[in-house]
């Protein structure tokens, strides 16, 4: 009683130390006496000699001042290594804040001061053995931090000894370390996947997803490791930490892909095998974690290992991450693009998530645009229009462009929309600013362009009117167009397009608009830039080869011919000449050999008739092609290269489905089964399974006792025999395990049924609690309890007493 | 394939602390640190700068990476990754740890991280495994390991008192309170309060989109449930709603049990001690449509949509001219009950904005009207019963603020600008953020809240309040 009595004494005087302790530091954070940390960092290096003797005295209070001022000093990016052989002596201090701060200088110098460092092993190897887990896993993380190869041998029985620790946090600092030493040395390879075979039967969801790490790291290719835990892993990815579930689905996905048979979609419907209903069905509820990087690895599997009926589910969560953070929004949004270009009816009808806001960064700026084009359809064509035209007047330059191609590409997506689309451009045409002027152009002369080639296919001289009116409007502004590219795309449109069967018309054969556009491009042709030059020599020669009769026009056209040829620009020049031969089989009265153009002149080579001219300058135009998703079709999501932009950096490549997949009975694991079988192979290696998981508190005080190692290595030679049997195929052997697979089943179900029931009888209870007295919340006490020790028993957690 | 680490930037871009980098070269985080800067130097907007940055590997040896950062106060913090990582992976981690910060040290700035280096540098060191994985991250678990910072641990410390191993009873001893020795990774054990309470906050934010007709086209009201808990023992709790319908696409803690959660929409938990968030969630107003989104025709998605009203209305008339333009904002209040609180309205002006003049006043319910009167080139203000101007000329954004706008009032800026030679080019749309206290637009209700205990009986106080906050962006 006394004992007991006392206990609960310090216990309250502990207790009433934390709030003390708690309140002053509230109010105490903002006053000046708690800055006496800042001195060390804005300390100069005068104090340097004193830390040598700091280091050495006696007090736990000159040694953490003297440590602290190291960190500080490391944090400037002082390299301080010539204080290591002072700083591994306090390596074994009793002072915890001390020996941190010892372990991070330690491991940040071990590699230039190797010697030094083998110093301090010996302390470290003593810490291994301490009763304090975090001891323990501190000691370890350090030793395998230390990359001196001499100690490679040291860290590996320090591995093997912490892989079989009592403590899951231990287990996975070990597992943390395997990839470590396999980086110093990999001459322990066969160790070190003894070791990860041994913990992959680690049923602590705290440590399984730093074992996946390990394996990964150290034998990705040993994928035959993981048949007979897979079921157990997919069922216990709930309970799992979230960092270790991002691991683990990693490691699923890219067994489900390399031994699971691929899902199969055909007109009955979809046939998936069972185990990967199974890994779908346990990555499920993982939708719903905070954590975006888990949701993401989640929606890797739904996407790449389940059945086309499944991805819909995706869908939402993804739309849920946008509204995290700017940052994930940005990351986010190029997942969902590459998936919306896969499959775009999945997203189409959630469009208004991917509306632009003016303060968006410029990257999801751009996404966002690319999405809506994505996604445009039938239904949504018209909301989706008017926030593009909306986005025009974004104040960035490369947003507008974006925005105006994109209505340009909406508009070739939904034809209906057409209409409005070229409504909207042609008013763009009129607007204030040159940007919004110049790409509209561009994108009226690929909507022309792309349209035209549909209707009349290669006969591009009777083109149909709906178009030409927008080239005549076009030509029509010739005078407020100033954007070079524009103009010559203008210029360019004009020409290509003025030929006109209207008997009206005043050239005949040429559009009313177009002999005007010359003329006042003539004009101007000095001032022009070599774009827009160039393609006023092209429209000249085009409407020659039309109407070649025509006084006036020829002589315009001489005008512009004999501008070009003393152009400054060689290309000018050269183009003029070009064209000036190819007329010359025309015949036109005005063009006379002192402007260059000599049709009579003896020249030896070939001259055209005046319908070949025509079929050269205009036929076999390429049409408006876009070809940007041919890049994109290999993209694979979760991968740094699809946010950067690079694809050559995705070297995580997903594997390509194993169509047939792996007999499944491999995947039938004995561990489920611990009543013996008629093989003794297969019973000794079952009593390995069933000895691991289960956890005692009274082993506390031994922690390395926990696991044998010699079970480790039984179990991989009986992997080996394992398959050895696989391959006889003998009758009896195949047959045996399909017993095993309905004694597995029979044990799960029953397993289910009795936690169902306990659920039941509690739920029953609540319930009864709730109808007869609201507020009794002590009901159930006993029934609660029980459950959590249920509960601890699952998760392999040492019970608490 | 991992995190290679954390740098903190301060203001002008130097690295206060970094945790250390097991990659071959101190160059590396150099490079990054570069490229961060590089780039914040290169672009118009801080916001345009790309979140990830690709950093060119620096010589043969190394491959290329990527730099992850996020902008926090006066801080950026940099995790640069290599190898083939998931983005989100890093930023997950980064606001993981940012929430730490928090937790440790209060307010997360220059000088509080200076002031309490030696705990930031355990931090990373127990968060992040020097192979780059995230280690323990549960605040409830590295309290036990990482002391926060406190006076009186100082004053210990300075007087020499190995206090440490005082509050660390259980080092050494082997006592059930040491370090990982919580069956609940996410719970500390041994927990004891005089008075247990737990407190719930109901936090939702709507973000909308108004077009230039003053149609709502896109509205969207994103929840959270932030919880404090100050229970002993190992309490487990469970609470349920009156109306869960209203809940749609939820994220929860991982204490929640999720079969619980999806049979039967109640929270069943064991909370971590002290503060968490429970659960975000996103308030679906049509619950019927949302289980088969694509199933969705659009006239489904528009009625979902129309459903939420914007709590103000925005009459903008802007006209612009060769150098310049003026304005005449209205702003009337909608709601007829609750009062909207700190309304900060953002006009981004463009390139070139200056000369500033803006009147503020206050249209129905009478106030003074009092000339503001700014000058050019300076940041004036004026103030109008409380609500005031400001222009920030290096971002070119005017800001209308009014502490507090009654219900149906209304409120009104006019004025002027000028852009020297250049044409205006505003950005056309105005950025309001708003408070609105004790309201939830979801008037989601906790139903009941039990607390079972398996050794202690006590019955805590229970407390639940609501609160709404809102991002408008109306285009003009």
């Amino acid at each position: 009683m006394s004992v007991d009595y006392l206990n609960t004494i310090t216990e309250n005087a502990s207790r009433l130390g934390m709030r003390i302790q708690e309140s002053l530091s509230e109010h105490t954070r903002e006053m000046n006496l708690a800055r006496s940390n800042v001195s060390y960092l804005e300390a100069d290096d005068s104090k340097g000699r004193n830390i040598r003797k700091q280091l050495d005295s006696s007090s736990d209070r000159e040694k953490l001042d003297s440590m602290k001022r190291l960190i500080a000093l490391i944090s400037k990016g002082r390299n301080v290594s010539e204080y290591f052989a002072q700083v591994v002596k306090n390596v074994a201090s009793q002072n915890l804040e001390i020996r941190k701060l010892v372990y991070i200088y330690v491991l940040r110098y071990a590699e230039q001061e190797p010697d030094l460092a083998l110093l301090s092993i010996n302390t470290f190897q003593k810490d291994l053995n301490d009763s304090n887990p975090f001891i323990r896993a501190m000691a370890l993380r350090v030793l395998s931090g230390i990359r001196v190869p001499m100690v490679g041998n040291i860290v590996v029985l320090a591995i093997k000894k912490c892989a079989a620790d009592f403590s899951p946090y231990v287990r996975k600092v070990a597992a943390l370390a395997i990839p470590k030493c396999y980086q110093l040395d990999d001459s322990h390879l066969p160790s070190l996947i003894e070791t990860i075979t041994k913990m992959l039967n680690d049923t602590s969801p705290l440590s399984i997803g730093s074992v996946a790490v390990a394996f990964e790291a150290v034998c990705p290719t040993r994928l035959d490791l993981i048949h007979q835990r897979y079921r157990r892993m997919c069922k216990l990815l709930v309970e799992v930490d979230e960092w270790g579930q991002i691991d683990l689905l990693n490691l699923l996905l890219r067994y489900a892909r390399t031994m699971l048979p691929r899902p199969i979609v055909n007109s009955d419907g979809e046939e998936v095998d069972h185990d990967i209903e199974l890994l779908l069905s346990s990555a499920e509820p993982l939708l719903q974690s905070r954590n975006p990087a888990v949701v993401l690895a989640v929606v890797r599997v739904f996407w790449y290992a389940g059945p086309p009926s499944v991805h819909v589910k995706v869908v939402r969560p993804l739309l849920r991450l946008l509204h995290i953070s700017k940052e994930v929004e940005r990351v986010t949004l190029s997942y969902i693009l590459v998936l919306a270009r896969i499959n775009a009816s999945l997203f189409s009808p959630h469009y208004v998530h991917f509306f632009m806001l003016s303060d968006d960064s410029r990257q999801a700026k751009a996404e966002k645009i690319q999405l809506l084009v994505c996604l445009v359809n039938f239904e949504n064509h018209q909301p989706i229009f008017r926030e593009l035209i909306e986005y025009t007047e974004d104040p960035n330059d490369q947003v507008v462009a974006d925005c105006i191609a994109a209505i340009g590409k909406c508009a070739k997506m939904v034809p209906e929309s057409m209409q409005t689309c070229l409504a909207a451009l042609t008013e763009m045409i009129n607007n204030n600013h040159d940007v919004v002027v110049s790409n509209a152009i561009l994108v009226l002369k690929y909507l022309v362009q792309t349209q035209l080639s549909q209707i009349s296919g290669a006969n591009a001289v009777n083109p149909s009117q709906s178009s030409l009116s927008i080239v005549s409007s076009l030509a029509r502004k010739i005078d407020h167009i100033r954007h070079p590219q524009a103009r010559a795309c203008v210029v360019w449109l004009v020409g290509q397009y003025c030929a006109s069967d209207q008997v009206t018309s005043a050239p005949t054969g040429i559009a009313e608009w177009a002999p005007d556009v010359l003329r006042k491009t003539a004009k101007t042709f000095p001032k022009e830039d070599v774009l827009v030059k160039l393609q006023i020599i092209t429209l000249a020669a085009k409407l020659l080869v039309l109407n070649p009769a025509e006084q006036t026009l020829g002589l315009i056209v001489r005008y512009v011919f004999s501008l070009a040829r003393y152009d400054l620009n060689y290309d000018v020049r050269d183009r003029a000449r070009v064209l000036s031969s190819l007329l010359a089989g025309v015949g036109s009265p005005v063009l006379t050999p002192e402007d260059g153009i000599t049709p009579f002149e003896d020249r030896g080579g070939v001259v055209l008739r005046s319908e070949q001219v025509k079929v050269v300058l205009f036929n076999g135009k390429t049409n408006a092609t876009d070809d940007e998703h041919a890049e994109h079709s290999n993209m694979i999501i979760g991968a740094l290269g699809v946010i950067v932009g690079k694809t050559t950096l995705s070297d995580t490549i997903l594997p390509d489905w194993h169509e047939e997949g792996v007999e499944s009975t491999l995947r039938d694991s004995p561990d489920d089964t611990p009543v013996s079988h008629a093989s003794n192979v297969l019973s000794v290696s079952s009593s390995t399974g069933s000895a691991t998981p289960v956890l005692h508190p009274s082993r506390g005080n031994s922690p390395s006792a926990g696991l044998s190692t010699t079970n480790g290595r039984k179990w991989a030679s009986n992997l080996d025999d394992f398959f050895k049997e696989d391959v006889g195929s003998d009758n009896e052997a195949s047959s045996e395990y399909e017993n095993d697979d309905s004694d597995e089943e029979y044990e799960d179900q029953a397993e289910g049924e009795d936690e169902e029931d306990e659920h039941d009888e509690q739920e029953g209870q609540s319930d009864e609690n709730n109808d007869e007295e609201e507020n009794s919340e002590e009901g159930n006490e006993e029934d609660r309890n029980s459950e959590g020790n249920l509960k601890n028993n699952e998760t392999g957690y040492e019970a608490f007493g | 394939m991992a995190l290679d680490g954390i740098i903190i930037l301060d203001h002008y871009g130097r690295p206060i602390i970094q945790s250390g980098f097991r990659s071959s070269t101190t160059a590396y985080s150099l490079l990054h640190i570069d490229a961060v800067n590089n780039a914040l130097q290169k672009a118009e907007r801080s916001a345009d700068v790309d979140s990830v940055i690709y950093v060119p590997p620096s010589n043969t040896a190394n491959g290329s990476s990527a730099c992850c950062h996020v902008e926090v106060g006066d801080l950026r913090f940099l995790c640069p990754v290599s190898g083939d990582v998931d983005p989100l992976l890093a930023f997950a981690f980064l606001q993981t740890f940012i929430d730490i910060l928090r937790e440790y040290l209060g307010t997360v700035s220059a000088a509080t991280l200076r002031d309490n280096f030696d705990i930031v540098y355990q931090l990373f060191e127990e968060t992040l495994d020097s192979g780059g994985h995230p280690l323990t991250t549960y605040s409830n678990a590295l309290r036990d390991i990482v002391i926060p910072p406190s006076l009186l641990n100082k004053l210990l410390s300075v007087t020499g008192t190995n206090f440490n191993s005082t509050i660390n009873s259980g080092f050494g001893a082997g006592a059930a309170v040491g370090p990982f020795s919580s069956p609940l990774p996410w719970r500390k054990t041994g927990v004891r309060y005089n008075n247990n309470e737990i407190y719930f906050d109901i936090i939702e934010q709507l973000k909308a989109i108004v077009n230039k007709n003053g149609t709502v086209v896109s509205s969207h009201v994103h929840g959270k449930i932030e919880a404090n808990a100050k229970l002993s023992g190992t309490p487990d709790c469970s609470l349920n709603f009156t109306n869960p319908q209203v809940l749609d696409d939820c994220a929860l803690h991982p204490c929640v049990r999720l079969h619980r959660w999806n049979r039967d929409k109640m929270l069943s938990f064991v909370p971590p001690d002290g503060r968490f968030t429970l659960m975000d969630y996103t308030f679906s107003s049509n619950p019927l449509t949302s289980p088969t989104p694509t199933q969705q025709s659009l006239p489904s998605v528009m009625s979902s949509r129309s459903n939420l009203a914007i709590p103000f209305m925005i009459k903008a008339i802007v006209k612009l001219e060769d150098s310049g333009g003026s304005f005449d904002v209205t702003l009337t209040s909608r709601y007829s009950t609750h009062a909207l609180e700190n309304i900060v309205a953002d006009i981004n002006l463009g390139a070139g904005a200056g000369g500033i003049r803006c009147n503020v006043s206050r249209g129905s319910g009478g106030g003074g009207f009092i000339n503001a009167g700014g000058s050019r080139n300076l940041d004036t203000s004026g103030a109008s019963s409380g609500a005031s101007w400001s222009f920030d000329a290096q971002r070119t954004v005017l800001r209308w603020e009014i502490p507090i706008v009654s219900p149906s009032s209304s409120w009104s800026l006019h004025g002027s600008f000028s852009t020297g030679t250049r044409a205006p080019r505003p950005s056309h749309a105005i950025r309001v953020r708003f408070d609105i206290s004790s309201h939830t637009y979801s008037a989601l209700k906790v139903g009941q809240l039990k607390v079972t205990n398996a050794k202690e009986n006590y019955k805590p106080y229970k407390g639940v309040r609501g609160r709404s906050s809102g991002e408008v962006e109306w285009r003009w």
